[in-house]
């Protein structure tokens, strides 16, 4: 009995995560300028939301990271991606390119939480696994007069000083949820559009009613607590001298194809979406 | 002066801190009475625009300060609750507003996945954006994707290549009859349809044996798997012309279990569905024993309109296939019923314009043709990585009779009996070692029989045939092959041996017809035969080459002398494949062949009323040679597929086929003179996905030319056909409310004699069908059909067919549907056609207008 209880509160504990159902799923194609390239890339994202929760992630990492949460699906991954990107040589030899298979790319997961006023923010930085949380009110929102229509939606035009950013939001009222893409909330609609001042986007490419669930973060355990302005400093840090954090890391036995001192360096005020790190 | 300022700007500051309202209160669900977090509430002025919002904390509440609130509207909104809006103007804060549950509706903009994507060799189509409202089975939306072709028939190609196999869920569990998935599958049940480029279904040979062939893979949604999922049609309603009561019924249940797949089927009608293509096995090799029919009665033929105006059937089809996942391998049993009743009714007045007056000559035939088939096929496989086996043991009972009466010249009544008896077992085994290493051993055995009777009732004198056709195949071989620095060596080697006995007899010919009446005919070979076989990998090219030989003893029972024979026919095939969009294939070869050994036979055989056959007295051989080249090109992103072949080949035969009219008889037989044919066909087809609205368009064409000798009434004949045909199609869904569907095609063919032409004849198709949607329960489709068949030169028949289709859809589950076919009641097909001397008139008759209703169930 003294074990039964602890199962069934466990048990209720996992419904209740479960069962936060989204309302709408809400397709997104974000462009951002690659700092070393200096190219416009374009990822598909997704938002699944309902009115006191949303979750901001790309599919394919999320079926990979779903994948990856047992050892079985990690192993199964594995054959996937190996499947799709090995090619058999003639007289036993294989080559492998990763590019060819279901390789995960994105590691941001963006959850708002409006109970908890707080987002919670997952990614890579500086090659380690982390998260950061953030109270609600740091952005804040004024909304103008102009309006436009996406996807057949009447939407308005709201602006907003976020981090170092002027960001540019369209947003409907006709979809009363107050999230959108990335780590965007506030508005008394459902951002459809956001552009920042230095060319990064997201537009909407389509948008749906769900049942899906908001399934919490996978692995979330994986990622270490940071603070959002020092992981952004030591991610600087980590792209301009990733040559010799790798030699560090492996014994200085390193040698890279490239001249390393001719690698553009990281100009934050360009190209970072949250510039106010630099500012002290 | 100074403090007095301050104190004018403090005044100031209290008036305009006065001033502001506080716009405050909770957000509570009327249901429930419990607070509502994520509530939307705005205030907008009274121009419309926002003047100021907020969001409902996690008690409920919500607070805004505003300056003034005159003239402006509070609006509160959530998802699954009605807006509330409160003007602002006389309500005191703190407020509470209660919402009542009601919907948000979405617009109907779909979340977009990629439309097509492509992942090593794995192009995966995603089947909802290719779907439209009207579709009802997988096969209806295969259609529209471009790079894979549907045949009417329900074969299925991919870049113009038979696919090689069709799995559900990666499980093979109907074979080659996969009919009965893309017909009876619901398009909701799918989530993709991959499409696995060089698939070799074996994976014992992967790495050492190339495949330019695909398969198809249905990816079924969550909802569809793990359980059983049904779905059955039960229609019934009034035809005019045949006039009475029509049906059209299905059942269909499939179950995807991860060790358990089943899929039962049963299919009734008589609305001229024709269900063959449900049981065709597109992949069966042809049968060793390689029996052919002797006799033909044809039902009179249909002209070329769609089956759906043309056939007069009662179908029935049963069939049921089941899938066990067992420890090691796979078991498989199919078993099939059909019963398929089809008539046919045609008419031909000739008018003789004559000077004592105009001679009517009227030929009607009026038939009716029975089919019963029954097949069974069960299998074990065992599909590794290092070891292969598979037994597949098949059987197949087909009963056809089919009686034919004609009224005319020479009026007369024909039955024939037409059974089909086989039964084979195959077994195969591969075994992989030391990495590269192959042997197989393979052993198939094959029995046939095909008892034909014909009776014949010619002004009340009745005359019969009997013939007795029966062979056993069996060949058994053994295979090894290895791969070193990138060349594939292997080399099959067996035995093949064959025994068949054909008699006929033929008991009252008219006199005046010569030749013997009776054939007692064997046909045995025994062959041992090698098949070195040698393939070369480079990066990019893969180089085939194949060299058979075969050493066959032919004896005949003393009929004809026994015969030794040496045959060999290389071939060689080269396919280059620069980059993953682009692949070329050449191929050529050339050989000698034995002849078809159904023609031995020296005495003459009825085939119809009217015609008789007989074959050749002796052995030959035949040599041909081949050469074909064939590209593709695919560009997935931008949704292009594109492919085109060519083929020429030549084939020499030492003996040509006769025709000799004795009075109303005509005679087919084969005499001793060289017969050099040529074939020449090239074709080519374009895709791609017109995504602006949901839609895809392709378009095709083909050329073929065919020459080749006969003897018509002892004179050699040079016969050359020509044909082109080029055609297109375009389907979309431009808005939420309407999609459509047109096709368009067009053919034309010539047929020269020695050097005349005749004229080109033409036919033109035309299918548009349109599909509204005025509300989401009701949906309606209008489809017309065009035909407009060139009958002799310049003179055109115009066939217009119109359907509608009205649907409501009660709610997830059940549909109900009203189908009115050939509005315009078109009954028969009539044309005349005139020469100076005489007028031909044909009359086929035509399916009336069809009134039916349909009630569709789903689970």
């Amino acid at each position: 009995m003294k074990h039964i209880i602890p199962f069934l509160l466990m048990c209720m504990s996992v419904t209740a995560y479960t069962q936060e159902k989204a309302d709408v799923i809400v397709s997104y194609d974000m462009k951002s300028r690659n700092w070393e390239t200096d190219t416009v890339s374009s990822h598909k994202m997704t938002l699944l939301a309902n009115s006191k929760e949303s979750k901001f992630f790309n599919d394919l990492s999320l079926w990979s990271d779903s994948l990856s949460s047992t050892p079985e699906g990690k192993k199964q991954l594995q054959q996937i991606i190996m499947a799709a990107c090995m090619t058999q040589l003639p007289g036993g030899g294989m080559s492998v390119d990763l590019r060819k298979g279901p390789v995960k790319k994105i590691h941001t997961y963006v959850f708002n939480n409006l109970p908890e006023s707080k987002l919670k923010y997952y990614s890579k930085f500086s090659g380690d696994l982390c998260y950061y949380e953030e109270p609600s009110d740091e952005m804040q929102w004024e909304i103008s007069d102009s309006t436009m229509n996406i996807l057949g939606y009447e939407c308005s035009l709201a602006h907003s000083d976020y981090h170092g950013r002027k960001w540019d939001a369209w947003f409907t009222t006709e979809i009363p949820l107050p999230f959108g893409p990335w780590k965007f909330h506030g508005l008394p609609g459902i951002i459809l559009k956001a552009e920042s001042d230095n060319g990064i986007s997201y537009t909407a490419t389509g948008i749906e009613k769900t049942d899906r669930v908001i399934t919490p973060m996978y692995s979330a355990d994986d990622y270490q607590k940071t603070d959002r302005k020092k992981a952004l400093a030591e991610e600087e840090y980590y792209c301009n001298n990733r040559e010799s954090i790798i030699k560090a890391k492996f014994g200085g036995d390193v040698k890279f194809n490239y001249n390393t001192t001719d690698r553009p360096k990281y100009d934050a005020e360009k190209y970072a979406a949250e510039p106010d790190y630099k500012s002290k | 002066m100074k403090s007095q300022l301050i104190f004018i700007l403090s005044l100031l500051t209290a008036v305009t801190a006065m001033a502001q309202v506080n716009v405050d209160g909770v957000v509570l669900d009327r249901n429930t009475d419990e607070t509502l977090i994520g509530a939307s509430v705005i205030v907008k002025g009274n121009d419309g625009k926002i003047k100021k919002f907020a969001t409902t904390k996690a008690d409920g509440k919500f607070s805004m300060t505003l300056p003034s609130v005159t003239g402006c509207r509070l609006e509160i909104s959530m998802m699954s609750f009605a807006k509330q809006s409160i003007a602002l103007d006389s309500v005191k804060f703190p407020l509470t507003v209660y919402m009542e549950p009601g919907g948000i509706k979405l617009k109907e903009v779909a979340v977009k996945a990629d439309r097509i994507r492509e992942q090593g060799d794995t192009i995966t189509y995603n089947v909802g954006s290719f779907a439209q409202k009207q579709d009802r089975s997988i096969g209806d939306v295969l259609k529209r994707m471009p790079g894979i072709d549907v045949a009417k028939n329900g074969k299925i190609q991919y870049q113009g290549e038979d696919i090689n196999k069709f799995y559900i869920e990666g499980s093979d569990l109907l074979g080659g009859k996969y009919g009965i998935a893309t017909n009876g599958i619901s398009h909701d049940d799918v989530g993709a349809v991959e499409v696995m480029e060089n698939h070799q279904p074996m994976q014992v040979l992967s790495g050492i044996s190339f495949s330019e062939k695909a398969a198809i893979n249905l990816k079924l949604k969550n909802k569809a798997k793990a359980t059983w999922t049904f779905h059955g049609d039960a229609g019934g309603g009034y035809s005019w012309q045949p006039d009475g009561i029509i049906w059209d019924s299905e059942i269909f249940a499939m179950a995807v279990m991860p060790s358990f797949q089943n899929i039962t089927t049963f299919r009734s009608n008589n609305i001229g569905e024709d269900l063959s293509s449900s049981k065709i096995d597109f992949f069966a090799d042809s049968r060793g024993t390689a029996l052919s029919q002797y006799v033909s009665i044809g039902l009179p033929g249909v002209p070329s309109l769609g089956t759906k105006s043309t056939l007069f059937n009662r179908s029935f089809l049963l069939s049921s296939n089941s899938l066990w996942k067992l420890k090691h391998g796979e078991f498989k049993a199919n078993i099939d019923y059909s019963f398929n009743r089809v008539c046919a009714n045609a008419t031909n007045i000739t008018t003789y314009f004559l000077n004592e007056g105009d001679k009517i000559i009227t030929e009607n035939r009026n038939g009716v043709d029975h089919t019963h088939s029954i097949s069974g096929k069960f299998i074990y496989e065992l599909n590794q990585k290092t070891a292969f086996i598979n037994n597949t043991l098949k059987t197949n009972i087909d009963w056809d009779d089919i009686r034919l009466a004609t009224t005319g010249t020479l009026p007369n009544e024909q039955s024939a009996k037409l059974p089909d008896y086989y039964i084979s077992n195959k077994f195969k085994i591969i075994k992989r070692f030391k990495g590269n290493h192959l042997i197989t051993f393979e052993s198939r055995n094959e029995w046939e029989s095909q008892p034909q009777t014909l009776n014949i009732n010619i002004s009340e004198k009745q005359s019969g045939q009997h013939i007795s056709d029966h062979a056993f195949y069996t060949q058994e071989s053994a295979a090894y092959a290895f791969n070193i620095k990138g060349i594939a060596i292997g080399i099959e080697g067996g035995i093949k041996g064959y025994v068949r006995s054909m008699d006929s007899e033929l008991p009252d010919i008219p006199q005046e017809l010569p030749g013997l009446t009776e054939n007692v005919v064997n046909t045995n070979y025994l062959t041992i035969y090698a098949k070195p076989k040698l393939e070369y990998w480079v990066r990019k090219v893969n180089l085939t080459l194949n060299l058979p030989v075969n050493f066959a003893r032919y004896t005949f029972n003393k009929a004809i002398a026994n015969r030794n024979e040496t045959y060999f026919s290389p071939s060689l095939s080269f396919n280059w494949k620069p980059t993953n969009r682009f692949s070329g294939t050449l191929r050529g070869g050339f050989g000698r062949s034995p002849m078809n050994l159904n023609l031995i036979h020296p005495g003459l055989i009825m085939t119809n009323y009217r015609t008789l056959r007989s074959g050749v007295d002796n052995f030959y051989n035949s040599s041909s040679q081949n050469v074909s080249a064939s590209v593709n090109y695919k560009h997935t992103r931008h949704g292009i597929f594109a492919d085109g072949r060519v083929l020429q080949s030549w084939s020499h035969l030492p003996y040509t086929m006769a025709q000799q009219l004795y009075g109303d008889y005509v005679i087919y037989s084969y005499a001793d003179a060289k017969n050099d044919s040529k074939m020449l066909m090239a074709m080519g087809n374009i895709g791609k996905t017109l995504d602006f609205m949901r839609g895809s368009c392709n378009i095709h064409g083909s050329y073929s030319r065919n020459e080749s000798h006969l003897l018509s009434q002892s004179r050699s004949v040079n016969s050359v056909s020509t044909g082109w045909s080029a055609g297109g199609k375009i389907s979309g869904s431009p808005c939420h409310w309407f999609s459509f569907d047109y096709s368009l095609g067009y053919s034309d063919s010539r047929l020269t004699m020695n050097g005349i032409n005749e004229s080109w004849l033409s036919t033109m198709e035309n299918e548009l069908s349109l599909t509204f949607l005025p509300h989401n329960k009701w949906e309606w489709t209008i489809s017309g059909e065009h035909y407009r068949n060139e009958l002799t030169e310049h003179n055109y028949k115009n066939v217009m067919m119109l359907d509608t289709k009205l649907t409501y859809q009660l709610n997830n589950k059940i549909e109900f549907a009203t189908y009115l076919t050939n509005i315009l009641n078109k009954r028969s097909y009539n044309y005349t056609s005139y020469s100076q001397l005489s007028s031909f008139e044909s009359q086929r008759q035509l399916r009336g207008r069809q009134l039916l209703f349909s009630i569709t169930l789903r689970k």
